[in-house]
């Protein structure tokens, strides 16, 4: 693997910030000594099994828990009748009628998906708890399931919620430029039928559960658990059981993965609140990978249909248009956002200006969709790249030069897009530069020709993506202008204690993407310590206030969101301890302070000095005869960052919807083995551009994770279902992720685009931006040219589709049509 | 001999003897995790395919989700908690793999680590290839790899700070 | 996910293992565990007693024949015989197959015996065994006797192993004149085989023996050339499965092509 150091955008910054320090969490997770919810345990608790549907949609008739109740061991148990009872239905973003759907801890009433929850047992070991679970008796009364999302949205479709009346969850057209003009200015249009993006997950490693507490004297449920958005996670549960916020506490420490995956958990974590308080006991539930696989999340399917591209001869292409169906499974709970933050990167890396997008979202029968990794961006992003590829091959233009005369410029920067949002910074042109460069681009036809002598068919394919980062929320009004959501924060809390540590607390939920560590590294270089002084706590606690509504770890911000929130409260403890060391050391004021090695000395004098321990000691318990204007420095700092958004317009739904984009440029290189669809990806690079880069190793340690989830996803990785709706790949051995031997030798290089937008330049990168599919459909696409030109419209492409692709080549054309304007 | 649905099982582990009543039903990892309180052994899967449970059962490395914990009657078992000396100091593996930053949210390292011991234990040179092979029963969903073979690599040349 | 209460015993001889298996009618026999552990957690099937072989150390060993063949035990595992130098001597595929099998952890666990036993139709094992005309040693009540590796699969997770029976040795016959050649196509590196072929060639002849695409190893002979190869798989008249890892046409399309890909290696000599 080699890396390309980057020409430098701008000079190194002194200090930690930049230096691949090691990482704080290390310590503890190399030893095992890590704690992760399910190694808390708690006297007399319970563990949790629920029971589930085995149908895709029926009605429940009668559900006996008797049996399972009668079992030596085992505490109580839960159905939707008693949730229905003691709780509200989950707060619905969508516009009527999709608000109407009501959704519960536990099905109420009928069953919408297989392996949806519909009663839990509680008993003494888990072994237990689980023998109980066979003996609850659940009636059903089967319906017909449907199972595509277009089908779905079919007059006489079987329609899941009856609340709503309708499949629908949202529905909404988007325009923006003027897309006739665009016809009218083209000299071809190319029409592709169908693209179709498929469903998976990033399936973390570690499951979703929890250890849930009721306090009776308090009234408050304390959760052990992974959810790894808690702010919101709070305000969809608060609600359902009729609570203030404050009586639940979440607490998190060591989350096994994310990715998305583990945001909407606020239905089973209600069950086990629900369960936790009737029994009396703390209850305990891990999630089975069955159950993660058929019944937690997966990412948003969509289709993109009657796709009209307006191009001239020379490539360049105009805008588009496309009818896009999304498919949120049985109950839409992070949804319907989707529908909008693809416009996130409405044009993807491209500067066409007019376009015309038809978005539905509809409810199917399979498990409810959740933001997993590159959430929605990553869709359309790949949609994007497809269309350039057919373009190209079609217009027999090259995809790389096609690219380079559609790619936004590095001069255009900051660049508006046809909906208002603003790219702050990238060069994608340099990017692929520095990706083609890396796979050897000048000797591809020679490779071509070797591959060719042994039988096989090679080909080469770029996948461009963003990865949007620092969400404004005011997007959701433009869905459903009666939201009452807009902007963004996150909060960090530094604080130097008596004896000169400097404490951190932050407000995000990171699981894996190195909080403790990067955090450390803008506080030391602020404070004039060593990240060794720094003490970031790990984990997150709802307790003690450090964390505020949008808190959590998610889509792409960190780097955004929560290094602001550490600098912003770093600059106050700074400036608190300037303040007291300037009267304490008799200088003129805080600017003739200076913070370094620990201590704050005198500017003029440094050999007059205060150490950080006499500062902590001198606020906290010697505080005698301290005058009046240091009352309010207590050397404990809150700071919650508010990035600077504005509500969208509504209207034209217009406006700046993330504030920062980092680049992902790919290149892939396959080689196909036409006689059985096998290939084989040989060489790989990805090119990252995330603005000024805090830790290098942790960047490119993103970078290969994102990576290989795209491939995964690209060649492995897929949830399919059959007619009845029951998943078929429940499991790893059908649900193939990439093991060791699977990835292929990966070259990475990056740039630095600094943001304008973040203080420290900083941009959010932990989504990636599915690059790898982009990558692989466009090698695979061009390898297969030589037989027959087939086109890939789909994102996964096992090796049995590659071979139909090459069987019958024509049938992927079938749909694709230029025409002269 | 008859069957029975539990018995009273002595493992070795880490070093330690410990002596259970335990059901014939309870797997290995449940036992680890819940019986003795070593909680660093995890369970990512149900199918026996992810490794998050790999431990050496009599120095050979082993997924603990498809053992019984009665099968481990007699045997020497060693887990993450074993690897680090007394002295506070830490594994050249584990050490390489904070070096190296081969773990991010760290739920797939023990099992990993565990895999990489039993490949340094039998095949102090390993080549690339064979690194890879080592750890093909171990997913990790975050690295995807790269910073692990890496580590094992530099763990095995001694490449390690200190 | 977690198994129901079983019973578990652990003999100490072939006899009384064997007496364990007659007598308790829901028994089975566990030796690597790598199968019927996640088959118990699943709760797909659960017996009522484990018969645990682990300290029946005669099953484990691995000897040459008096005439250059394999004596395999039934619980070697596929470690074992990865480094065997018997096996190597012998029958050398067999080494180079079972380091194909999953991954390190299953192969210091699982067992020869366990792979024909559990008879996945997906398994590496039972065409390899067929092709070299391998034979099985069972154990019983009522006494010892052989059955060929050809009539030992009986259909999906079903064997010739009879109640309170237990398979003890895979025999191998010496290569002599033959030469052995293995091919798959499998879902991702080393994982599990979407099709497989095993091919052993002797004398201008080939056994053709195909995994995955039925029951149990289909058996084909033709003449050992790659044509003659190709149209016996394709006159087999095979009904594959149909899954998200392909389709049956996908799949005898493929059972072709590993056949032919098998022979090629055959020839190659391993």
């Amino acid at each position: 693997m080699t890396t390309t150091a980057p020409e430098q955008v701008e000079a190194p910054q002194k200090g930690f910030a930049g230096e691949s320090i090691p990482r704080k969490e290390d310590r503890r997770l190399v030893q095992g000594q890590g704690v992760f919810f399910d190694d808390v345990k708690r006297h007399g608790m319970g563990y949790v099994h629920f029971v589930r549907s085995p149908y895709a949609h029926a009605g429940i008739v009668s559900i006996d828990v008797s049996a399972a109740e009668a079992v030596e061991g085992v505490y109580g148990t839960l159905i939707g009748e008693e949730v229905a009872a003691l709780t509200d239905p989950f707060f619905e973003m969508s516009t009527p009628p999709g608000n109407e759907i009501r959704d519960y801890a536990l099905a109420v009433g009928k069953v919408r998906f297989a392996g949806e929850p519909v009663a839990a047992v509680v008993a003494e070991t888990r072994e237990l708890a689980r023998d109980a679970a066979e003996l609850v008796e659940v009636e059903y009364e089967p319906l017909e399931p449907v199972v595509d999302a277009v089908a779905a949205l079919e007059p006489g479709a079987p329609v899941l919620h009856e609340e709503a009346g309708t499949n629908v969850v949202w529905s909404g057209t988007f325009e923006w430029g003027d897309y006739d003009e665009a016809l009218a200015e083209a000299d071809r249009i190319v029409r592709i039928d169908r693209l179709y993006f498929h469903r998976f997950s990033s399936t973390p490693l570690e499951c979703a559960g929890a250890l849930v507490e009721y306090d009776r004297g308090t009234e408050q449920w304390t959760l052990h658990c992974n959810h790894q958005m808690p702010g919101i996670g709070i305000v969809w549960m608060a609600p359902a059981l009729r609570v203030g916020t404050d009586k639940l506490r979440i607490v998190t420490q060591d989350i096994g993965g994310g990715f998305g995956n583990k945001i909407t958990l606020h239905p089973y974590f209600v069950a086990l609140c629900l369960l936790a308080r009737k029994l009396h006991r703390p209850v305990q539930w891990t999630e089975w990978r069955t159950d993660q696989h058929t019944a937690n999340t997966h990412g948003n399917e969509r289709t993109f249909l009657d796709v009209e591209v307006p191009v001239r001869s020379d490539g360049t292409m105009l805008g588009f248009k496309v009818k896009a169906v999304d498919d949120a499974g049985a109950f839409p709970r992070y949804e319907p956002l989707g529908c909008i933050i693809w416009a996130q990167v409405t044009p993807g890396c491209y500067r066409w200006r007019h376009v015309r997008v038809d978005f539905t979202q509809a409810c199917t029968n399979k498990s409810p969709t959740a933001p997993n990794r590159g959430y929605s961006r990553m869709q359309q992003l790949w949609f994007t790249e497809r269309v350039i590829d057919v373009v190209a091959s079609e217009l027999g233009l090259d995809p790389v030069e096609v690219r380079k005369r559609n790619y936004i410029r590095a001069d255009e920067m900051p660049y508006e897009t046809p909906n208002g949002c603003v790219y702050d910074s990238g060069d994608y042109a340099r990017c692929l530069d520095i990706a083609l460069d890396l796979v050897g681009y000048d000797s591809l036809e020679e490779r071509r020709r070797d591959a060719e002598s042994r039988g096989k068919l090679l080909g080469l394919g770029i996948g461009s993506t963003l990865d949007s980062g620092t969400n404004n929320f005011g997007q959701s009004q433009l869905l459903n202008p009666e939201l009452q959501f807009s902007g963004n924060n996150e909060v960090a809390t530094v604080r130097l204690d008596i004896f000169g540590e400097i404490v951190v607390t932050l407000g995000t939920t990171p699981q894996g993407q190195s909080h403790e560590t990067v955090a450390s590294q803008v506080v030391a270089d602020l404070l004039g310590v060593t990240p060794n002084d720094v003490h970031v706590r790990a984990g997150h606690d709802s307790y003690w206030n450090s964390h505020a509504g949008f808190s959590g770890t998610y889509a792409s911000q960190f780097a955004v969101t929560g290094l602001e929130a550490v600098r912003g409260a770093t600059l106050a403890l700074a400036d608190q301890i300037r303040r007291l060391a300037a009267i304490i050391l008799g200088a003129g004021g805080p600017d003739d302070i200076v913070l370094e090695e620990s201590m704050a000395k005198r500017r003029d004098m440094p050999e007059a000095a205060l150490p950080f321990m006499a500062c902590g000691a001198i606020i906290n318990v010697n505080n005698a005869g301290l005058p009046p204007e240091l009352d309010d420095v207590t050397l404990n700092c809150r700071y919650v960052y508010r990035p600077p958004f504005e509500v969208p317009d509504i209207e034209r739904k217009f406006g700046n919807l993330t504030l920062t984009y980092a680049t992902q440029i790919h290149a892939c290189v396959v080689e196909v083995d036409p006689e059985t669809g096998v290939y084989e990806i040989v060489d790989y690079a990805a090119v990252d551009d995330c603005g000024t880069r805090i830790h290098p190793q942790i960047v490119e340690g993103q970078v290969h994770g994102a990576t290989a989830h795209a491939l995964g996803a690209a060649m492995f990785e897929t949830f399919p279902y059959d007619e009845n709706g029951m998943l078929l790949a429940s499991n790893f051995y059908d649900y193939h992720v990439p093991h060791a031997l699977d990835m292929p030798p990966l070259k990475t290089g990056f740039i630095e685009s600094p943001s304008p937008f973040s203080s420290l330049g900083t941009k959010g990168m932990g989504e990636g931006g599915g690059a790898g599919i982009h990558a692989v459909c466009a090698a695979l696409q061009d390898a297969l040219r030589p037989v027959g030109s087939p086109i890939v419209t789909e994102s996964h492409n096992p090796y049995h589709r590659v071979w139909e692709l090459i069987r019958d080549p024509a049938a992927s054309r079938a749909g694709i049509e230029v025409s002269g304007a | 001999m008859e069957p029975v649905t539990s018995m009273r099982v002595t493992v070795t582990v880490n070093g330690e003897s410990h002596e259970r009543e335990v059901a014939a039903r309870r797997l290995l990892v449940h036992f680890l995790r819940d019986d003795l309180d070593l909680t660093g052994t995890h369970v990512g899967c149900d199918t026996g395919n992810c490794g998050a449970c790999t431990v050496l059962v009599n120095g050979a490395a082993v997924k603990s989700c498809m053992l019984l914990a009665v099968q481990a009657h007699g045997a020497s078992i060693e887990t993450v908690e074993s690897l680090a000396p007394a002295n506070g100091g830490l594994h050249p593996l584990q050490q390489a793999f904070s070096d190296r930053h081969a773990l991010q949210c760290g739920y797939c390292t023990p099992g990993m680590l565990m895999s990489a011991k039993h490949l340094l234990d039998h095949n102090p040179e390993p080549t690339e290839n064979e690194i890879r092979r080592a750890i093909q029963g171990n997913i990790c969903r975050c690295t995807g790899y790269v910073n692990i073979v890496e580590a094992i690599a530099a763990a095995a040349k001694g490449e390690v700070s200190a | 996910m977690l198994l129901s209460e079983v019973g578990y015993a652990r003999p100490t001889s072939v006899d009384e293992a064997v007496r364990l298996l007659a007598e308790n009618d829901g028994a089975r026999a566990l030796a690597g565990g790598q199968t019927i552990v996640n088959v118990m957690k699943a709760r797909a099937a659960a017996p009522d007693v484990l018969v645990d072989l682990a300290d029946l150390a005669e099953l484990r060993t691995i000897a040459a024949t008096a005439d250059g063949g394999l004596d395999l035990g039934a619980l070697a595992t596929y470690a074992q015989m990865i480094t065997s130098a018997e096996v190597k001597a012998a029958r050398p595929l067999i080494a180079d197959v079972a380091a194909q099998i999953a991954d390190v952890q299953v192969r210091n666990r699982g067992t020869v015996g366990g792979n024909v036993c559990s008879n996945d139709p997906t398994n590496h094992l039972p065409p390899l065994f067929v092709a070299m005309g391998a034979a099985m040693t069972l154990v019983g009540p009522d006494g010892e006797r052989t059955v060929r590796a050809e009539e030992f699969f009986l259909g999906v997770y079903m064997t010739a192993v009879g109640p309170g029976e237990l398979l003890t040795r895979i025999v191998v016959p010496p290569a002599g004149e033959a030469r052995d050649g293995f091919d798959a196509v499998t879902i991702g590196a080393d994982g599990t085989c979407i099709v497989n072929a095993a091919v052993t060639e002797a004398g201008g002849q080939a056994r053709i023996v195909l995994g995955c695409v039925a029951a149990t190893p289909v058996l084909l002979t033709a003449a050992a050339d790659e044509d003659s190869v190709r149209e016996a798989v394709r006159g087999a008249d095979l009904d594959p499965p149909s899954d998200l890892h392909g389709t049956a046409e996908y799949r005898r399309h493929l059972a072709e092509v590993v056949a032919a890909r098998a022979l090629a290696a055959a020839r190659e000599g391993s």
